[in-house]
């Protein structure tokens, strides 16, 4: 009855304390909640994605003496599959083709028959170039080596059997030429390199007739794989899901009882979705737990601005013979209340940003995951509103005596860890800690493929929560070292607000110095939290964007079909058409360095900067600048990738002879370049080896010019406007890419983590905790000393005066909170993102600093301590006589 | 004969009521009243008979509703604090995060007095009254009776012309209280000032030459001949 009553008082006369700690209780549980639903729902898609994205689940390989029908049957028929066609690979010795009088002759290479079916079922996996889309189709970088195209003919040479004649009927790409070619059964590891260089598709009726005599005579020339689409329903996370697919995958093989293998391209996929996943689960560690810790410690401190009032009502109560437990019992009974309105709140909160932000209309992907994080959200909210309310009245009521509980302001003794120097430590640990992360590349996720498990180095997150908690007692020990021994100095900063009263001032801050440390390191951490979460994701979107350029080769992309002539003046009326800023062109070649072909690009090393970005993520050795400055000064120079400039043991100078086809007489010719560095990484070049060199040199050594892709920046304006305006004046041979087609590729694409959603929520909590931090520490601490303010008032200070009182604490507390926190945020934010190395794909060379981000973080804590102080101002200036009345 | 122009404060028909309607409360009917420099008064009544409202109205802390309160010789409302006017209050009026010393100072330095001026008078007023040794302490390091004293300390040292103590004694002991009384009729006696003590402890009452009475808002002052010049 008493605790009703009580509760009941508590809602009548202390309103502010009791909202307060509700929105600080209600914070925690939104935020934790939205981080929840965008951790079930990312996962969800991202299992979803994987599933879309694989246009063959499985390619099944029939083995040695196994019957291909019957296997194909038995594929069929597994629940699940949905098609099931054969895929016939013979192995070549050559291709050879006579254009122009010239003879082309290619290495060994593979003949590939295919249903009729086959496009349609799987529409993905060849993209038509050049002629038709059906018949004799000649791989793109096989019909450059030949020099061959639609109508030509070509012969296909085979051990065993006799050379055979075929006429091309079209060039086309194999989108998935890695999955295609892949070693079916051998780990990742032992894949090889790249798919081959030369391959020749026909229909399977064609294949038959050629190759069939081989199945006697040289049956290790031939495979047989049955490729099947699989839209059996999967659990929506991804490591779930990649179990399920790995062990159907199994079982399709023990039902085939050794007659085939599966290649599971759906599991691969997964797998890499699974360790997305798990990134998505160690960004909400990283992100999302400081802001839930930070909304317990605001509601703590909120809680803490009216524990002098508190001691005094439960003092009074004892003074009544109110026990000890009596006294915890109306403290659990406000926590109580505090726990269910805010738990309330923050959940109605949650469902309206999940609504907005991540269009999720329940807290996860399912019903029980929702359970979860509801049940958890309200559970770590009850938990904060305990720590606030009933854990401080517990311990005061053990400890302190009827006397002590009336003190108001008390002889603070510095804390224990402050005294044991615990900041510091915490400091040495965490730069320890980072240091020896470091030494492992900063591997955070560790997902073998084919093992199901996957594990995380959760050791990793110790630096940074270590830096977290050093950052928050540091500043704490400067705010209190500065109030209890920088009273001079304190006096002269406060003096601009509180003129004569400054000393006066200084003495009162100095014993309100709990309070007001506490304050500052509140507003720190949230500075620091909202910088660091802002800073991240800006560096994260940055390299996104990155990451978009480098696959796309610029905002738009010229791709000219091969075989035909494209002279670089081109350039100049792409230039000129609306929304192109820049253009340059580059010659897409390829290179034999020894026997490996590779991708030649001949670049302008001076003009490509002004159609594309260049990272100095992408060399080795150098900047983007100075690299391009080496190649620049010296017209032979040429940069190779790691493994080649490993593989030939090269040193800067090394002369490098590549064999290029010559534009007159088409055959391979000898032309020397001198190794100047090593490129990782550059627009539109493959994911694996290649080389840069000279555009001028390349033509004059080739005796052609042709330009195989136009690089356009459009300065992010309409790209798919200018991409439309390019198509059109380049004519339909010419594919045109725009990069916001491709971002959307690599935004559903399984090597990036989604944080669109998690950006949006984390951003605007970030500012509500800053801007609550300020405003509502400071209010709360203010108005629980309005009777100090109301006796100055009666002894004669003017509404000056109070506010000089009122100002200096409220500046000190602002200010210093956002200096102090911009320091910590810029420590945790690159120690952050080089912990998190692992989710940047390039990794970042310079952090992206959201400036305007900052401004409105900055705006919204001066707005809201304006807000506070004023409002105070405004109380401590009414009619002393009505303060006293009504305190 | 004294003259209204030499009051240190005057009431005229003075009235106070709190609230509206059928709500409403008076709490000061029509009182009239004076005060001189060197009177020493006790105001006696009951709890709720209106003794801390009209010292309110003296004190210029509160507007009457009806009629007028001056202050003859010391000015207007805006210049009764700091300095002119010191009020003590019955629960304690100490700023908890400054000393003792801080406290007697402050009312000093609001006053727009020079730092090290204020704390030599702040002492001397604390030695006035034997509390040198307290000058360091928070006010939450003293007892009731000393927390008043020092009230009264750092209303001697703004050397008021007119000190109002709203039942000053009515949290402390008999003994304690009686030493608080005697430090504020000593500083007003030093500073020649008029002194208003609400009290409803007749024994503390009978230490005052002159004594007004409450009872349910009405005062009841001794005849005092005044005339206006």
């Amino acid at each position: 009855m008493l605790s009703v009553t009580w509760t009941r008082g508590l809602l009548r006369r202390r309103r502010s304390r009791l909202v307060g700690t509700t929105i600080g209780v209600g914070v925690a549980v939104a935020l934790l909640a939205s981080i929840g639903a965008f951790l079930s729902a990312s996962k969800a898609t991202m299992a979803t994605r994987a599933s879309r994205s694989v246009s063959v689940a499985w390619q099944v390989e029939v083995q040695a003496g196994g019957d291909a029908t019957a296997v194909q049957h038995s594929v069929a028929s597994f629940p699940g599959v949905t098609t099931a066609l054969p895929v016939l690979f013979a192995r070549t010795t050559a291709f050879a083709a006579t254009v122009d009088g010239t003879t082309q002759t290619t290495g060994g290479g593979y003949v590939v028959g295919l249903p009729a079916a086959y496009s349609t079922a799987f529409a993905d996996q060849i993209r038509g170039l050049v002629g038709a889309t059906e018949g004799i189709l000649l791989s793109q970088q096989t019909a450059t080596n030949l020099h061959a195209a639609p109508g030509d003919s070509m012969t296909i040479s085979t051990a065993g059997l006799p050379d055979v004649t075929v006429t091309v009927a079209g060039i086309a790409e194999l989108t998935n030429a890695d999955s295609l070619f892949q070693k079916v059964g051998a780990p990742a590891n032992s894949q090889p390199k790249a798919p081959p260089d030369n391959v020749l598709i026909m229909p399977d009726t064609t294949w038959h007739q050629l190759f069939d005599p081989l199945a006697i005579s040289r049956p290790e020339l031939l495979t047989t794989q049955i490729h099947t689409d699989y839209t059996r329903p999967l659990p929506p996370d991804p490591s779930a899901a990649y179990r399920k697919v790995l062990g159907d995958g199994h079982n399709v093989e023990l039902k085939l009882a050794g007659a085939g293998l599966v290649g599971n391209n759906l599991a691969a996929k997964l797998a890499s979705a699974r360790s997305d996943s798990l990134y998505a689960q160690i960004l909400f560690l990283f992100l999302g737990l400081p802001g839930t810790v930070l909304a317990g410690l605001l509601t703590t401190a909120v809680a803490a601005a009216g524990a002098d009032r508190r001691r005094r009502d439960q003092a009074l109560l004892r003074t009544r013979g109110a026990s000890t437990g009596r006294l915890v019992r109306l403290a659990l009974a406000e926590a109580g209340l505090v726990s269910v309105v805010g738990g309330l709140v923050g959940l109605l909160g949650a469902l309206l940003i999940g609504r907005l932000a991540f269009r999720a209309t329940n807290f996860g992907g399912t019903t029980w995951n929702a359970a979860v994080w509801i049940t958890a959200s309200c559970v770590v909210g009850t938990a904060i509103a305990l720590a606030a309310i009933a854990l401080p009245a517990w311990r005061d009521a053990r400890q302190l005596t009827v006397t002590a509980s009336r003190a108001i302001v008390g002889r603070a003794k510095n804390p224990r860890w402050q005294r044991y120097g615990f900041d510091a430590a915490a400091l040495i640990a965490s730069l320890i800690v980072f240091w020896l992360t470091s030494r492992n590349g900063y591997k955070l996720v560790l997902a073998i493929e084919g093992v199901p498990t996957i594990s995380v180095n959760y050791w990793a997150f110790a630096a940074p929560a270590l830096l977290w908690v050093a950052a928050g007692l540091l500043t704490w020990r400067v705010a209190n070292v500065l109030l209890d021994r920088g009273r001079p100095l304190v006096t002269r900063i406060v003096r601009p607000l509180s003129g004569g009263l400054s000393d006066t001032v200084a003495a009162s801050m100095r014993r309100q110095r709990r309070l007001l440390a506490r304050g500052l390191t509140i507003v720190a951490l949230s500075t620091a939290f909202a910088a660091s979460t802002a800073v991240f994701n800006a560096t994260y979107r940055q390299q996104a964007e990155v990451d978009a350029v480098l696959s796309n080769g610029a905002d738009v992309t010229v791709v000219e079909p091969p075989g035909v002539t494209v002279r670089p003046d081109q350039a100049a009326t792409l230039g000129e058409l609306p929304g192109v800023k820049g253009v340059t062109a580059l010659q897409h070649r390829f290179a034999y360095v020894g026997n490996d072909l590779q991708d030649l690009y001949g670049i302008d090393p001076t003009t490509i900067v002004n159609a594309t970005k260049l990272q100095d993520a992408y060399f080795v050795g150098g900047t983007a600048k100075q690299l391009m400055a080496r190649l620049a000064a010296k017209p032979d120079a040429a940069l190779v990738s790691t493994e080649t400039a490993r593989d030939f043991q090269l040193a800067l100078g090394d002369t490098l002879h590549l064999r290029l086809q010559d534009g007159r007489t088409k055959q391979f010719t000898d032309v020397p370049f001198t190794y100047a560095g090593v490129v990782k990484k550059f627009p539109s070049a493959p994911s694996d080896s290649f080389l840069v060199a000279n555009a001028t040199y390349v033509a004059a050594q080739t005796g052609s010019d042709t330009v195989g892709l136009f690089l356009i920046d459009t300065n992010h304006s309409d790209t798919i406007a200018v991409a439309a305006q390019v198509q059109a004046s380049v004519g339909t041979s010419a594919k045109v890419n725009d990069i916001a087609n491709k971002r959307r590729k690599i935004g559903s694409s399984l090597t990036s983590v989604e944080l669109a959603g998690l950006t949006r929520v984390e951003l605007g909590f970030a500012l509500l905790l800053a801007a609550a931090a300020s405003g509502l520490v400071l209010w709360l601490g203010l108005n629980e000393r309005r009777r100090a303010f109301a006796i100055a008032r009666a002894l004669g200070a003017n509404r000056r005066q109070l506010a000089g009182f009122v100002w200096s604490e409220s500046a000190f507390v602002t200010i210093g909170g956002l200096a102090l926190g911009s320091s910590s945020g810029w420590a945790l934010t690159r120690m952050i993102v080089k912990v998190l190395t692992g989710v940047f794909d390039p990794p970042p060379t310079t952090l992206a600093i959201p400036w305007t981000y900052l401004g409105l973080v900055v705006g919204a804590a001066v707005t809201a301590t304006f807000f506070a102080a004023g409002r105070a101002t405004s109380t401590a200036s009414q009619p002393a006589i009505e303060l006293l009345r009504d305190l | 004969m004294t003259h209204i122009e030499d009051a240190l404060v005057h009431g005229s028909d003075v009235a106070r009521t709190f609230g509206e309607g059928a709500a409403a409360v008076v709490a000061v009917h029509d009182a009239h009243c004076v005060v001189f420099p060197g009177d020493h008064i006790a105001v006696m009544g009951t709890s709720g008979s209106g003794k801390s409202t009209l010292l309110h109205l003296l004190a210029g802390l509160d507007e009457p509703t009806v009629g007028a309160v001056t202050w003859p010789v010391i000015g207007t409302r805006s210049q009764l604090r700091p300095g002119p006017v010191g009020v003590v209050f019955q629960s304690p009026s100490l700023m908890p995060a400054l000393t003792v010393l801080e406290n007697v100072t402050l009312p000093l330095l609001l006053a727009g007095m020079e730092r090290d001026d204020a704390q030599r008078q702040a002492r001397q007023a604390l030695g006035t009254l034997d509390l040198e040794e307290l000058a360091e302490k928070l006010p939450e390091e003293l007892s009731g009776g000393q927390a008043q004293r020092v009230a009264i300390a750092r209303i001697l040292a703004s050397c008021p012309r007119l000190i109002l103590a709203d039942e000053p004694t009515g949290q402390l002991d008999h003994a304690t209280g009686s030493h608080v009384i005697d430090a504020l009729v000593a500083v007003a006696t030093t500073t020649k000032a008029g002194l208003v003590v609400n009290t409803h402890d007749p024994a503390m009452a009978e230490r005052f030459p002159t004594r007004w009475t409450m009872a349910d808002g009405r005062l009841t002052t001794p005849e005092v001949c005044t005339c206006s010049a």
